[in-house]
């Protein structure tokens, strides 16, 4: 059933574009018809012409005007015409959808401070968190407890220094705390 | 010939067209499929490879720009409108251009040489002429119809009028030519 529905929706369309065809070929030929019948060619025109020096003359100058017209439609230009116009509309429209974002921005954009000027604010709490960095670097690095192992170490060697030369009770007398 | 280059892609510069955004890639397509007719039309509108570049690009600019790069519902009759109005706007410069330079009491003796019918230069050049000097509604069907080589029904729908006023327009437009060659005078 549905077979049979699709079949004759497709033989309908077919009419369809037949008529078609038929009625472009008859506009076509009468058309032509006319173009023969009324137009400059026609005999009956023609005829007119060879003794109508008023009639030649508007014919002539429409004939000039076609003539100009076939003489441009056959100037011939160069064959990378089409590439050179393309790459340079091409280039434009890039540079000019760019340019235009650029524009839009400009155009939206207000004064604004420098950017240390911005920056400045954040001075004190930049030069806090730096020191910070700084001691967590040091402290990472092992700094301090290089400074401590000297400390103890010269303290050591003062002690040593003072028992040799006074008397190992009056270094630890010293030395006590 | 360029309809064989045309689609072995001869025409196209591709390393430029890659850097064309992606929401613009419509006006691309576009450039490949009426960029030929439009170079015609335009080279035998202004008859100079320099005029046709520019007023090819300034085309394809103003369809960027339109609406804030939205497509246009009829393309083709846009672009050929566009592209005609650039020309003439172009044609009419370099007219005004060539009066300021030349001596104009030398040019009614010229256009009424006879021998001149036979000059071919001379008759395009004349016919240029005297096209940008046509009324707006007569000059965009002539060119439409006669330059852009397109049907009257293209050209009716591209400017919003009937096919038979079409067809009336450019019968106008070519008694006043005719008129117009005929005598010299603007």
């Amino acid at each position: 059933m549905r077979l049979l529905k699709r079949g004759e929706k497709r033989r309908s369309l077919v009419r369809q574009e037949a008529e078609r065809n038929l009625c472009r070929k008859l506009r076509r030929r009468l058309e032509a018809s006319l173009s023969r019948s009324l137009g400059p060619d026609a005999p009956w025109v023609q005829r007119h012409v060879a003794h109508c020096p008023r009639c030649r003359k508007r014919l002539a100058d429409l004939g000039r005007v076609d003539w100009a017209l076939r003489i441009i439609k056959s100037q011939p230009h160069s064959l990378d015409l089409l590439k050179r116009a393309n790459s340079c509309a091409v280039r434009m429209l890039n540079h000019k959808l760019r340019d235009g974002a650029r524009q839009r921005r400009l155009d939206e954009a207000g004064p604004e401070p420098a950017l240390i000027e911005r920056c400045r604010k954040y001075e004190n709490v930049a030069v806090n968190v730096a020191a910070c960095i700084a001691i967590l670097f040091l402290t990472k690095a092992g700094l301090f407890s290089s400074f401590a192992r000297a400390r103890t170490e010269g303290h050591q060697a003062m002690k040593q220094y003072y028992a040799t030369q006074a008397g190992q009770d009056l270094a630890d007398d010293i030395f006590q705390g | 010939m360029f309809d064989k280059a045309a689609t072995y892609d001869l025409f196209w510069d591709s390393a430029a067209c890659e850097a064309v955004e992606e929401s613009q890639r419509w006006i691309l397509t576009a450039m490949q499929r009426y960029g030929h007719e439009l170079v015609t039309m335009l080279w035998r509108i202004l008859g100079n490879e320099q005029d046709v570049c520019d007023a090819y690009q300034t085309t394809f600019v103003h369809l960027a720009h339109r609406d804030g790069g939205q497509k246009p519902r009829r393309l083709k009759a846009y672009l050929f409108r566009t592209a005609s109005n650039t020309a003439i706007s172009i044609l009419r410069r370099q007219m005004a251009e060539k009066k300021v330079l030349s001596n104009v009491a030398e040019a009614p003796s010229e256009a009424a040489d006879p021998g001149r019918d036979f000059d071919t230069k001379y008759l395009a050049e004349s016919l240029r002429r005297h096209l940008a000097q046509l009324p707006a509604h007569l000059q965009d069907v002539i060119m439409l119809r006669d330059l852009g080589e397109l049907s009257y029904a293209e050209v009716a729908r591209a400017l919003g009028i009937s096919v038979g006023t079409a067809r009336v327009y450019r019968c106008k437009a070519v008694q006043l030519l005719a008129a117009w060659m005929k005598t010299g005078e603007e």
